[in-house]
């Protein structure tokens, strides 16, 4: 049966230029693949740095200071406005304020076996930003002891440096938190005693920890200056490899332990990949979008005393538009659909390889990666549908 | 429908209608449904433009063509390609058939343009009437103009009209064929209830006018 379509099809040959759409074709396919590749590669980077698997738990907590120079000792407090600032960096999850002890304490041993005597300061952090979870982290006024949280370190240079050197016994974790210790704090009025625990050992902040609360109600009680500006923060990140965050730490002359900062250098080498894949898919698909219209406009000018005709005998040119849209739009679908397909391929192949290395990636492309391949085909479809448009009634 | 000439005269021949006068150009024209009007001028004075102005295919006049009310002017492509569709047909003196295209394959497009007005099988039983079956499925291109005036006549009756517009419809025919086409545009017309306008050099009794114009 003949259809108007058919008739359409023979009346208006996309045969025009048979090449040039093949050129076209293969430009946008390649395009299209290295654009969604860097899509794809940015979502693999994203998931090894947020996946459990993947995570270094260390690596997403930073406490920051400014560097102590010079010029700048005894004025290292964080201004209020510095602190605002550091929260609305998009690298930035969390801001959490390290609070200082506002007196002067102590602390002693108070069994005979293990005696020491030493000058000390607290520093409190919110919760959230800790890495060690107890049941005894808690504190209230009726509690017997104040729980501490000691850096892993201090433990590793007593137990492997001080303690060989002076003869004195080695100290494992248990011990330590077994160990009673008797705070002393120096007040305007005297001394007062508490005792103290160590609940953990925690290898994200290097100082001396105990709970906010008690930290609030010492300093309120017994703080001898007033409110002080903190001059350390903890930040939690995504990704402490982010080459945003050490830039903008240099700029602000502030610092935080380089080695947890180490991966910024990968980090930039696959931004600096996968920028170059998007520029170069993107010119291509400019190329490419470029020349599909120079198709569609050459199609409908060979085609152009056809179309009058038509139009003359009462083809409306809506009618010819969706016919035309037919004709130059599927291919697009195809190539999307064909790219998208090769990208899971070399996804599965890609997991294959990096799982021998311990490294887990997603089998399956990101559901990023198929929405980015919808947005550019919508693309596609305004400017065909565009071109169209524009050479028919310039035509008719 | 209805069609209203408004002092139209076409720019291009606008120094020679001045000398005499016309029942067309530049006058206030009524063409009421249904009417049946012979045309007839010599060579030269309008005919085609005057068939090519009602149907929008030129612009360039002065004065204005009113089709059931609404200025053709001012008509969009699509309320234009819609009344092409459902209100005017038209036989083209050049008759402008797609070259590549069959005979059939040209009458049928105009037949499948809009919902069909007629089955496909009314395609053969014209051209039986109009004796050109055997170049249906011919390439209108090799066909003859006799030929392809038969087949441009069928194109216009295969959709749905309130008038059809003629262009010397019968320049290439005998007396026979013309009077056969004749009789079947005649029987066409009134199955619609449509008028039509037909331009042609000479006196002709191929139908019953119901008005005659000199252009």
């Amino acid at each position: 049966m003949t259809t108007l379509n058919s008739l359409l099809k023979k009346l208006i040959k996309a045969s025009a230029g048979r090449s040039r759409f093949i050129m076209a074709v293969v430009g946008l396919s390649v395009a299209l693949l290295l654009i969604l590749s860097a899509v794809q590669i940015q979502m693999n980077y994203n998931d090894l740095l947020n996946s459990k698997t993947n995570q270094d738990s260390i690596a997403n907590f930073l406490v920051i200071n400014k560097t102590v120079t010079s010029s700048n000792v005894g004025e290292t407090a964080l201004t209020p406005a510095e602190i605002d600032d550091l929260k609305k960096q998009p690298f930035v999850d969390d801001v959490g304020i390290l609070t200082a002890s506002r007196y002067k304490l102590s602390a002693q041993g108070v069994s005979d076996q293990i005696p020491f005597y030493t000058e000390l300061f607290f520093e409190s952090v919110p919760d959230a930003f800790l890495d060690v979870t107890n049941k005894d982290w808690q504190w209230n006024q009726d509690s017997k002891f104040i729980p501490m949280i000691i850096p892993n370190m201090f433990l590793d240079m007593y137990n492997f440096g001080f303690a060989t050197s002076q003869n004195l016994p080695q100290l494992s974790q248990e011990l330590v938190m077994n160990l009673p210790v008797q705070i002393n704090i120096r007040t305007t009025l005297g001394t007062v005693n508490y005792y103290g625990k160590v609940v953990g050992f925690s290898d994200r902040i290097s100082s001396v920890l105990v709970p906010q609360n008690f930290m609030d109600w010492a300093n309120e009680k017994y703080g001898e200056q007033g409110k002080k500006q903190p001059s350390r923060v903890v930040i939690r990140t995504r990704d402490a490899g982010n080459p945003q965050l050490v830039s903008y730490l240099t700029q602000h002359n502030l610092t935080t332990d380089a080695d947890k900062t180490r991966f910024s250098k990968y980090r930039q080498i696959v931004t600096g990949v996968v920028n170059v894949s998007w520029v170069t898919g993107a010119v291509m698909l400019l190329f490419a979008l470029l020349i599909f219209t120079l198709f569609i406009q050459l199609t409908i000018a060979s085609c152009k005393e056809e179309i009058v005709l038509l139009v003359t005998l009462g083809a409306a040119p809506k009618q010819l538009q969706r016919f035309l849209m037919k004709q130059f739009f599927p291919p697009n679908i195809v190539i999307v659909v064909v790219v998208l397909l090769v990208i899971s391929m070399l996804q599965f192949v890609l997991k294959q390889l990096l799982d021998k290395q311990n490294i887990y990636v997603n089998g399956l492309i990101s559901p990023y990666t198929i929405a980015a391949g919808v947005v550019i085909l919508t693309v596609l479809y305004l400017v065909n549908r565009f071109s169209i448009k524009k050479y028919i009634y310039q035509d008719k | 429908m209805t069609i209203n000439l408004n002092n139209i005269v076409p720019i291009p021949l606008k120094e020679k209608f001045s000398q005499r006068g016309s029942d067309v150009w530049n006058r206030n024209v009524t063409l009421e449904k249904g009417e049946w009007i012979k045309i007839k001028a010599p060579s030269g004075t309008g005919k085609t433009t005057l068939v090519h102005t009602l149907y929008k295919l030129r612009d360039d006049y002065q004065g204005t063509v009113v089709w059931n009310g609404k200025e053709l002017r001012g008509i969009s492509d699509d309320n234009l390609a819609l009344m092409r569709q459902q209100n005017i047909s038209i036989i083209f003196q050049d008759l402008r058939l797609f070259q590549q295209l069959t005979a059939r394959e040209n009458i049928e497009l105009n037949r499948l343009l809009q919902q069909p007005y007629y089955e496909a099988g009314k395609i053969a039983e014209m051209a039986e009437e109009l004796q050109v079956t055997h170049i249906l499925n011919q390439r209108a291109g090799l066909c003859s103009y006799g030929e392809q005036q038969r087949i441009a006549i069928i194109r216009s009756l295969m959709q749905p009209f309130d008038w059809l517009l003629m262009d010397e419809p019968f320049s290439h025919l005998d007396k026979n064929n013309t009077a056969k086409a004749a009789a079947l545009i005649a029987r066409e017309c009134k199955a619609r209830n449509a008028g039509f306008i037909l331009t042609d050099l000479d006196e002709d009794e191929h139908f019953t006018y119901s008005r005659y114009m000199n252009l």
